[in-house]
């Protein structure tokens, strides 16, 4: 048996407060059966609010329990799968829209399931023990009754049980892929609208979602078998104690009574025979978040570790390189950069230029052919949408060299044509910024990543787009930044502007 | 009171459903009651009896036949209950789903509301997963309340005091449930809503700054940033948990001090006393799922707001001409800026990326607001419908724009009637057939999200041939060659060539590469286009 946490103990202390609950009411109506006094009644309707406040305890603190466990884990999971998801580049890591998805509503899923269903699945197998047990100190037969339910119970679940598992599965598999039919053909509702074929989709998406409907009916009936099993089980467990009681203390069992039994123990042992399947209906009230937990553990397993990084070397060789990926294939690519000069990468919009310059970041492996590149410690990169963290700008241009001094973040500010910007802010350097760069352009946000990367001051330098969402002059100015550059380090360029093209040393066309 | 928060009439089958599932939460509620109430009841008689040698005259049979009778209507009634009502809610939500989706539909591509995000009509489909739960829930609401009801009435048996208590008792409980919980969540249910967005917006606004995450060795000082806004966010929701918790609880003692208050109440004889005890736990019981529910349905008001906006789109006119029809009729010519291009003209678009020329092309298909000056048969686009637009020009667009499906389903796209001989010859001219004719399912084989088992080349190729397909006057294709390698890009521009010129369409192309500007005999730089006069 699995020891269950705090949450799943306290879960099972609720066993304490039903028995005081029903020791209060077994013990007011024996009273008042017997003619006995009215303090009797007092004392048992005291016990049943205490037996009330005992179950509100370990409720409230269960489910408080319950929900610090699964943020327990959420974090866990955040602290392993950010990294994850955030250090792997190029076609093996998942989309934008997919990480969100990943990384919030996956953890939230399995953090659901460790808070609500974890909990109840742990108390389950402990519970119904310590019922069995709490009957059996007032009627042993009854406790016994309790038990013997639970063997046909098992047997139905396990006959019925696999069927609605799998049923409920296939129900989720299908609303899913009716889900994702329906995001698909809404996000592509402009090409459909485009062809005039509002009426044919529509039509064909409604007898879709009615097939489905019909189908998920015909798998529900499996899947309530389960619950209707539970049902009939939790029911005949109370008929069948009510009934031996009943005719105990009539005299009338048809066999001799194997205990003498009292109607406060009798009144006591039907008021929690109830509980004893309660346990075991908590887990199916839970059942939902387990299967969406269990859907988001398997996603979050398959999460890629970043790729190893190739060999590192003091100059970039690129020997019949290519890089695949489904749909996709890159090269080949071969070319040699020293310590000096600029190597453009061009190529129309999707072709790979990105990935390609990941690649010799040593980001991505390529799929053939030989590749040297420079350490990591060695390369700086100048992204399409650099990172801003939200903290002070000067901060965020230091991020590839916190020790960088003032002198060199005001020469690069300089060189890539900040400095006004900054110069019209009051707090200049100082300013904070977010996440978003509120206040940055496109082009500025650019802008931002290139000083930052001059500011790193690393042997290579990687720049994607350093020109695009710029007007003319600026442009013209980054061209002749980069060329200064590459007078005294390597720069590998991956850009759709010709002007830049014409200052390479080497354009590589993809 | 389904139909009012349901965003659509229910149609009368839907109803009928909700109708037999209410009917049946009604009978599992007071089976569950009668269960344990007539329980308590015939052991206290027993008791009775036994300890007064009246053992002959109880009637034992009955109540012991009722119990393992009831035990049996209450587990077929819970069953009925459940499938009843998902039927209910499965069919009102593909009812839903599908005249939403009709709706969006027809509404005009260039002001509806844009879906094209995945973030956009992920939470559609999540608003309309959540009003699923909101309908299985609903015949459970009266049933509950029919319940506490029959619960109140067996308590009037141990007298009148009593069952006042227990009124007092659900009422206050039904008055501080509806109350406290959704005001005392409000606060934190809207942080949590805003952690989560602002949650979202990092992750994706980081991720797409992986490559320098990488480089610059940032990952551990990000992800500490994105671990601290989630924290905040496991605050809001700790204190939701709390709230949800207390409700829960106080349900518990509710019921606790409703069985307290019969006990000392009751002026009954023991086994009514048994009885009502019983039956004032178990009405209490089902007002939990009045409360359960009425927390859930606080979650579902925004959406179902959202959605009530989308379904107030115009439904679609009923018979709109078709367009083939028209583009029989006339062919109109096509007007850039200054220049008018009579029907059948070829005419590459050019300009430096950025210069506007996919603006032109997405304008003249009816897929954008037009920028520049353009016109239709003399028409300014602004002064078209989109109807009038799309029935004279097919599309190839940049992103190939592949639905998921089979390779026959993005062809049919194209228009209604299509047969297998005119999508071989599409195919065969864009240089697909003989990839797709090699696949063991053919037509039928199953493309996934964006064209999925096709490599770019391919999908592009696949756009092509739905464009081709359609048969309109104009032809509009958007970096026809992309990504594909020079060989094919001869056999496609040529083929492309003899399709057209055996059909006389007029053709608008961009490209960056040179081969396919071959297919055209006049220019145009996109640059050169004027805005639209406003």
């Amino acid at each position: 048996m699995r020891i269950p946490k705090a949450a799943g103990l306290a879960w099972t202390s609720d066993v304490a407060g039903a028995a005081v609950f029903a020791w209060g009411v077994a013990l007011a109506l024996d009273t008042s059966l017997g003619g006995g006094a009215p303090r009797g009644v007092i004392t048992g309707a005291v016990l049943v609010v205490l037996g009330g406040l005992l179950r509100l305890a370990s409720q409230y603190g269960a489910q408080i329990l319950g929900f610090d466990e699964g943020r327990a884990l959420a974090q866990a999971r955040r602290a392993l799968v950010f990294p994850r998801l955030l250090g792997i580049t190029g076609p093996s890591a998942p989309a934008l829209g997919a990480t969100a998805t990943l990384g919030i509503d996956h953890i939230a899923a399995e953090q659901a399931r460790a808070a609500r269903f974890d909990p109840v699945r742990q108390s389950a197998t402990l519970a119904p023990l310590v019922v069995v047990l709490v009957v059996a100190v007032q009627s042993r037969v009854a406790a016994l009754i309790l038990f013997a339910t639970l063997i046909p119970f098992v047997i139905g679940m396990i006959l019925a049980g696999g069927a609605a598992r799998q049923a409920a599965d296939r129900q989720m598999a299908a609303i899913t892929a009716l889900s994702a039919l329906y995001v698909d053909r809404i996000r592509h509702l402009p090409i459909i609208r485009h062809f005039g074929a509002e009426e044919r989709i529509a039509r064909q998406a409604g007898s879709a979602a009615g097939d489905v409907a019909e189908r998920t009916i015909a798998v529900l009936r499996a899947a309530f078998l389960s619950s209707a099993v539970l049902e009939f089980f939790a029911a005949l467990s109370v008929a069948l104690v009510a009934v031996y009681c009943g005719f105990s203390l009539l005299g009338l069992l048809p066999f001799t009574a194997p205990e003498p039994l009292g109607y406060r123990a009798a009144f006591f042992v039907l008021v929690m025979a109830p509980e004893f399947y309660l346990p075991m209906r908590r887990i199916a009230a839970a059942y939902h978040e387990k299967q969406l937990g269990e859907a988001a553990e398997k996603a979050l397993a398959v999460v890629p570790e970043p790729a190893a990084r190739p060999a590192a070397s003091d100059r970039v060789l690129l020997r019949d390189v290519v890089v695949v990926w489904p749909g996709h294939r890159i090269g080949p690519v071969s070319f040699e950069l020293g310590a000096t000069g600029l190597v453009c990468v061009t190529g129309p919009t999707g072709s790979g230029k990105t990935s390609l310059l990941a690649a010799i970041a040593g980001q991505i492996g390529q799929s053939e052919g030989t590749l040297e590149t420079l350490p990591a410690e060695g390369i700086a990169w100048a992204g399409q949408v650099p990172l801003l963290l939200p903290t002070t700008l000067d901060e965020n241009l230091r991020l590839g060299r916190p020790d960088a001094d003032a002198v060199a973040v005001n020469e690069a500010v300089r060189a890539v044509g900040l400095d006004a910007l900054i110069s019209r802010r009051t707090e200049g350097l100082g300013t904070a910024i977010d996440h978003h760069g509120a206040w940055l352009s496109g082009g500025e946000r650019r802008r931002v990543g290139l000083a930052r990367a001059l500011i790193a001051d690393r042997a290579l330098l990687l720049a994607d787009e350093p020109t695009a969402e710029l007007d003319a002059a600026s442009a013209e100015r980054i061209i002749a930044l980069l060329a200064h550059e590459a007078k005294h380090r390597a720069v590998i360029v991956a850009t759709h502007d010709e002007r830049l093209a014409a200052v390479a040393d080497k354009v590589i066309a993809l | 009171m389904i139909a009012r928060r349901f965003p659509l009439p229910l149609p009368a089958r839907v109803r009928g459903r909700i109708t037999i599932a209410f009917l049946a939460a009604l009978a599992a509620g007071v089976g569950g009651l009668a269960l344990l109430g007539i329980s308590g009841w015939f052991l206290t008689g027993a008791a009775l009896a036994g300890a007064s040698g009246a053992v002959a005259v109880f009637n034992y049979l009955l109540p012991s036949a009722a119990i393992r009778g009831l035990a049996v209507l209450r587990t077929a009634a819970r069953y009925g209950e459940r499938l009843w009502s998902h039927e209910a809610a499965l069919h009102a939500l593909a009812g839903l789903r599908s005249t939403l989706f009709t709706r969006l539909a027809h509404a005009d591509g260039r002001s509806a509301p844009d879906f094209s995000g995945g973030d956009a009509s992920a939470r559609l489909i999540g608003d309309i997963a959540a009003l699923e739960d909101l309908v299985v829930r609903r015949p459970g609401i009266p049933a509950a309340l029919g319940t506490a009801l029959v619960g109140l009435g067996v308590v009037l048996l141990a007298g009148w005091l009593a069952a006042l208590l227990l009124l007092v008792v659900l009422a206050l409980l039904l008055a501080v449930l509806a109350q406290m919980p959704p005001r005392l969540s409000a606060a934190p249910a809207a942080e949590a809503a805003a952690a989560v967005s602002r949650l979202r917006r990092m992750l994706v606004d980081y991720a797409a700054a992986r490559s320098e995450i990488i480089t610059y060795g940032l990952a551990d000082r990000v992800t500490s940033l994105l671990c601290a806004e989630a924290d905040k966010l496991d605050a809001s929701q700790r204190q939701l948990t709390r709230i949800e918790a207390a409700s829960s609880g106080l349900l518990i003692l509710g019921s606790a001090v409703a069985a307290a208050a019969t006990l000392l109440a009751s002026t009954a004889t023991p086994p009514l006393t048994a009885l009502a005890v019983l039956a004032a736990t178990a009405s209490i019981e089902a007002v939990a799922a009045i409360a359960r529910s009425s927390a859930r349905e606080a979650a579902v008001v925004e959406g179902t707001a959202r959605l009530r906006s989308l379904l107030a789109l115009p439904a679609p006119a009923p018979a709109a001409a078709p367009a083939a029809a028209d583009t029989a009729k006339a062919s109109p010519s096509i007007t850039l800026g200054g220049m008018c291009f009579a029907p059948g003209s070829r005419i590459a678009l050019i300009g430096a990326s950025g210069s506007g020329k996919t603006q032109v092309i997405e304008a003249l298909a009816g897929l954008r607001a037009p920028f520049h000056a353009l016109a239709l048969g003399g028409t300014p686009l602004a002064a078209l419908s989109a109807d009038a637009l799309r029935a004279h020009i097919a599309l190839a667009p940049q992103e190939p724009m592949l639905i998921a499906g089979t390779v026959e389903d993005n062809l049919r796209l194209a228009r209604g009637g299509i047969d297998a001989a005119a999508m071989e010859e599409a195919l065969r001219t864009v240089q697909l057939w003989p990839r797709i004719a090699r696949m063991p399912h053919g037509l039928d084989t199953v493309l996934g999200e964006d064209g999925g088992v096709l490599s770019g080349g391919e999908r592009k190729r696949l756009s092509i041939a739905r464009a081709l397909l359609a048969g309109r006057t104009w032809l509009l294709l958007d970096e026809p060659s992309e990504g594909l390698d020079s060989a094919t890009e001869a056999a496609l521009v040529a083929a492309l060539g003899a399709w057209i010129d055996a059909r006389g369409t007029g053709l608008i192309i961009a490209s960056h590469r040179p081969r396919p500007l071959t297919l055209a005999s006049e220019q145009i730089s996109a640059a050169a286009i004027p805005a639209a006069a406003t």
